[in-house]
């Protein structure tokens, strides 16, 4: 890939396991990704797509290469600085939603920002912003297991760009959902995130999914390219 | 389907995967069962010892006639008795209580026996004198000759041909040991009677008469003609009434070693809750496939079977251990003194065994009755999907109060069979209504706290909120044996208090001369009156009070009763009396009675009794009740002057001195030691050193529960990790989610330490409230109902309060260490489906 001046940076990214001379999971991975762009990546199973978001989350360590967020590099910086980083630039949106049943539906989404200790007005403002902006208007007192699959998506979306994160990194968001809310989801996701200016890396299956997204990537073993 | 099959295939790996689960939860049941089958096996050796032990001693007569008065009867009967055609043959016995002085000066009770050497071999051959090596054939026939057991050969280090000094006064008299006799027990001698008549003042007297009746013959025909004094007894009279003084002591100890059992049950029940909570997708499945809501709680239960009968056979192998050290380090005793000189061999019980195996594993299985209840409810379809795969354990909130009102009602009840057994079943129903509360407590309590600003102060507030249930699972064992931890330290607080103060009241005194520890010897180890009056003139001494004590035998099927004859001027001043003294009525003389008397004999103030004195019975009027710690079997208190006047017995016992101000306490002793002629023979003792004395006997006695509070705590935590463990496991993708987020470790941990706290916070306040409710059950049923004396109830809320802070902290903690499991497991595994 071409080094562009994205807000996420990715280059010679590369996974091995045990030895250095061990065969890669993925290796020379590199693309950017700017402020309020979507890029979709699909992969075989088994390609390494799920070790190249925990590289990119900073929750696993690359063997090779450099990721870089809004400038700052991840490299050499240690669990509980990363946490950190984590908690301010990132958000997440997995595919079995992981809300968490005994918060409320706005304490689940209000979770990012309390961590920030952002003050409780603001937070309270922005939540319910960021509620109504998903469709999930009026339902902030409910408890997750009162909701559908498909707003139970809506409030990790919600969660996921409530503290204004640079980079979004979403895996299969609609892998739980039926087509019709699945298309609904990924178009909110996909909008929120431009509305907010954020990065966002989408790893998933669908092609209905990827076709979102502003950019379309395919991961092999030995590099990334457009799909 | 097969549940062993089922056991093989699901149970097996799960157990494997858990071990430290299974194991706990096993080991609790096994500490309970060693612990009360050991209490089991050393009281019934005991027993068994003593009563083989009184067996030898007495014989094994057709029948006994027992003389009730002290002094002995008078012997023209035992004439009478050898002219009855159904009396085959008679053994005449006088018994004598006294001290012997071993080789190295201290003194050592004994049991002087007289017997006709003649008869004896009929009916007691234990009692049988073998003569030493080189004495002569007929020293059983001499008067001054003495034959010890093996105990009273051990204790006195004496050998044949030494001299036998027997206390009698404050003299002693001589006799020369001239072989042995087999009877095991306490420290034994046999004489010839004629001896033991003429030294001890028995002269024309028997205490006993052992009988071989003739074929065909009745020994209740022989009843009809016994003359005033004489009395048929059963031949195991001491045997039974040590069994029965010593019962409510060997089930209270019972009980306390059951706590451990109870504690335990609690820890099955949250391993198995948290266990199928676990399992709960799997079990759906296996309904899905068929298995019925019936084979999964027998399933359940058939588990519960399994690790009950492990810790059932670990527990009774572990307790014969500990009964077999015990019995090898402690004498069988286990603090109680009910068998004096006892030194029992182990008598392992199968049937005893088979029942406290048993036990255990109905513990086990009550502890795994309502995680069996939940399998069986589980909706297969939904619980597949992950709704209703919680915990939810029946019962509404009603059943907790209606147990606690249960609890409090059985509290009221009547002791069954002398013991306190509907207020063992309340305090039992009281732990069990209280943690079924703890839900609805905890809904109360924190449903008072406002929503915090703090996310993981939040996080671990809401969980705590939302998964009640699943507090009561967590801390269930920490609210029953916190609960009883309080429950036992207000009881032996309440009690060492009660102990402390009485003290205070019944030694006003400097110092105490004392001829003999218990009144069963105080005929013969007495204080001359004239002595009382040496001392009085001794330089330093201000004041004596002299006191005599005598046994009373009210009912032969109890222990005798001890009949105090002191100065009385004024009682309210005098005596720990619990209410003010009536006021005399009449000319019988007033008595005032201990609190067992009381409740012993059903007799209270205002009501006439008669006490069984020699020549004549004397009717007096009991006048109030007072407070006595030392003797558990009953005391009366009389003046002394008038038991004097009414008896013409003028020897004393004990002597309470007070000195002149700035007298010395050693130079008065040695006064005191010099006036006695023979100061071996009597017990000196200031006030300070008695009561530090009593006091330290007393944490020694109570030592034991001591350890017990620490095993039930620490069971209690071990429910704790054992439920921490596993819901940590189970929330592993909410870790990994709360990492996603940008947690730290030790920030998860942080919010598990958290939830810890607030769950273990409302366990101590239950098991706070719930141990104050208990322990008034103890204070104010259970030790009236077995002991027959009260107390007041004193609450140490500094001790109260740092138990509750160190389980508070201790469950937290535990919590905490739980969590770091899961916290330190890689967050990306924890979401790793997801990916």
């Amino acid at each position: 890939m071409e080094a562009s001046t994205g807000l996420l940076r990715v280059s010679g990214l590369a996974k091995r396991y045990g030895a250095a001379d061990a065969a890669a999971v993925f290796e020379n991975v590199s693309f950017d990704v700017a402020a309020g762009e979507v890029v979709a990546i699909l992969g075989e199973s088994g390609v390494g797509k799920s070790t190249l978001l925990n590289c990119l989350a900073g929750l696993d360590t690359p063997s090779a290469g450099h990721v870089t967020l809004a400038g700052r590099a991840l490299e050499g910086l240690d669990e509980k600085a990363l946490a950190h980083w984590r908690r301010a630039q990132v958000g997440f949106v997995f595919q079995a939603f992981h809300v968490l049943p005994h918060l409320t539906v706005a304490q689940n989404v209000a979770l990012p920002l309390m961590l920030l200790g952002r003050p409780a007005v603001a937070t309270a403002q922005r939540v319910e912003g960021l509620l109504n902006a998903v469709g999930l208007e009026g339902l902030g007192e409910r408890l997750p297991r009162t909701l559908s699959g498909g707003q139970l998506q809506r409030v990790a979306i919600a969660r996921a760009l409530v503290h204004r994160p640079p980079l979004v990194l979403a895996d299969e968001p609609t892998g739980n959902l039926d087509p019709t809310t699945a298309e609904r989801v990924i178009e909110l996701l996909a909008k929120q995130v431009r509305a907010e200016g954020a990065a966002c890396v989408l790893v998933t299956h669908s092609s209905a999914a990827a076709a979102r997204a502003d950019r379309v990537l395919r991961l092999h073993q030995h590099g990334i390219g457009p799909a | 389907m097969n549940t062993a099959l089922l056991l093989r295939q699901l149970t097996w790996p799960e157990w494997r995967a858990h071990p430290l689960r299974q194991t706990l939860a096993m080991l609790a049941v096994a500490l309970g069962v060693a612990l009360a089958f050991s209490v089991h096996l050393i009281n019934q050796s005991a027993l068994a010892e003593f009563s083989a032990a009184v067996r030898a001693a007495n014989g094994e007569p057709d029948a006994t006639l027992a003389c009730a008065a002290r002094g002995g009867c008078d012997d023209a009967f035992f004439d009478v008795l050898a002219s009855i055609p159904s009396v085959r043959l008679a053994s005449a016995v006088v018994e004598v209580e006294s001290y012997a002085l071993a080789a190295d000066g201290q003194r050592v009770a004994l049991k002087l026996v007289g017997v006709d050497a003649l008869q004896v071999a009929a009916v007691a051959p234990a009692l049988l004198a073998t003569p030493a090596a080189g004495r002569d054939r007929l020293a059983a026939l001499d008067p001054d000759s003495v034959f010890l057991n093996a105990s009273a050969q051990q204790r006195l280090g004496l050998q044949p041909g030494d001299t036998l000094r027997v206390q009698q006064g404050v003299q002693t008299i001589g006799l020369t040991v001239a072989g042995r006799v087999a009877a095991g027990g306490a420290p034994l001698a046999v004489i010839d009677i004629a001896g033991a008549q003429r030294h001890f003042g028995y002269i024309g007297r028997l205490t006993r008469i052992d009988l071989r009746l003739a074929p065909g013959s009745s020994a209740a025909a022989l009843a009809v003609a016994l003359p005033a004094g004489w009395r048929l007894a059963a031949a195991d009279d001491a045997v039974q009434r040590v069994a029965n003084v010593s019962r409510a002591y060997r089930v209270n100890l019972t009980v306390l070693a059951l706590v451990a059992l109870f504690v335990g049950a609690f820890l099955v029940y949250s391993v198995l809750a948290l266990s199928v909570a676990q399992r709960t997708p799997g079990l759906a499945l296996l309904g899905v496939l068929g298995l019925a809501a019936g084979e999964r709680q027998r399933l359940v239960l058939a588990e519960c079977a399994l690790l009950g009968v492990a810790g059932s056979v670990l527990g009774v192998a572990a307790g014969t251990v500990l009964a077999q050290a015990a019995l090898r380090w402690m004498a069988g005793d286990l603090g109680g003194g009910y068998f004096p000189g006892v030194a029992p061999t182990l008598a392992f019980s199968w049937p005893g065994a088979a029942a406290f195996a048993a036990l255990g594993t109905a513990a086990a299985l009550v502890g795994g009755w309502l995680p069996a209840r939940q399998a069986a409810r589980l909706v297969p379809a939904q619980a597949l999907k992950g709704m209703g795969g919680t915990v939810r354990h029946g019962g509404g909130a009603w059943a907790g109060p209606a147990l606690l009102i249960a609890g409090c009602a059985l509290a009221f009840a009547p002791p069954i069979t002398g013991l306190p057994i509907a207020a063992y079943v309340s305090v039992a129903v009281l732990l069990v209504g209280g943690i079924a509360c703890v839900p609805t407590l905890l809904d109360a309590l924190l449903s008072r706290v406002r929503t915090p600003r703090s996310p993981l102060a939040l996080l671990a507030l809401q969980r705590a909120r939302h998964e009640r249930e699943g507090a009561t699972v967590a801390v269930a064992g920490v609210v029953a044996s916190l609960a009883l931890a309080v429950a036992l330290t207000i009881m032996v607080a309440s009690f060492r208090d009660g102990v402390s103060r009485w003290l205070d009241q019944v030694l006003p005194a400097d110092l105490y001369v004392r001829t003999a520890a218990s009144s069963a010897a105080s005929d013969q180890a007495f204080l001359p009156e004239a002595f009382e009056a040496r001392v009085a003139r001794l330089p330093g001494v201000a004041r004596v009070e002299a006191s005599r004590t005598r046994p009373l035998v009210f009912d032969t099927a109890r222990p005798s009763v001890s009949l105090v004859a002191r100065p009385i001027g004024d009682a309210a001043r005098d005596l720990p009396l619990l209410e003010p003294p009536l006021a005399p009525q009449g000319e019988a003389p007033g008595v005032y009675i201990s609190e067992a008397v009381a409740a012993l004999y059903a007799v209270q103030p205002g009501s006439a009794m008669t006490l069984p004195l020699e020549p004549t019975p004397l009717r007096v009027q009991v006048l109030g009740v007072w407070r006595d710690y030392a003797r558990q079997f009953g005391a009366i208190a009389i003046d002394r002057a008038t038991y004097q006047r009414l008896t013409g017995d003028y020897r004393n016992n004990d002597l309470a001195i007070w000195l002149e101000p700035g007298a010395s306490l050693d130079a008065v002793q040695t006064a005191l030691r010099a006036a006695a002629g023979e100061p071996t023979l009597l017990d000196f003792a200031a006030t300070g050193t008695l009561r530090t004395m009593s006091l330290a006997i007393f944490d020694r006695s109570f030592a034991v529960t001591y350890y017990l509070q620490a095993v039930a705590i620490a069971i209690g935590l071990a429910g704790i990790a054992a439920s921490f463990s596993a819901q940590v496991l189970a929330r592993r993708r909410e870790f990994g989610l709360l990492a996603h987020l940008g947690l730290t470790r030790s920030q998860i941990v942080g919010v598990v330490a958290g939830e810890g706290a607030a769950w273990t916070a409302v366990g101590a306040l239950a098991g706070l409230a719930l141990g104050i409710g208990v322990a008034t059950v103890l204070v104010h049923v259970v030790n009236p109902q077995s002991f027959h004396w009260t107390m007041e109830m004193l609450l140490p809320w500094g001790r109260l309060a740092a138990l509750a802070a160190a389980v508070l902290v201790a469950g937290s903690a535990t919590a905490a260490f739980s969590a770091r499991a899961a916290a330190s497991q890689d967050a990306v595994a924890a979401v790793k489906e997801d990916w």
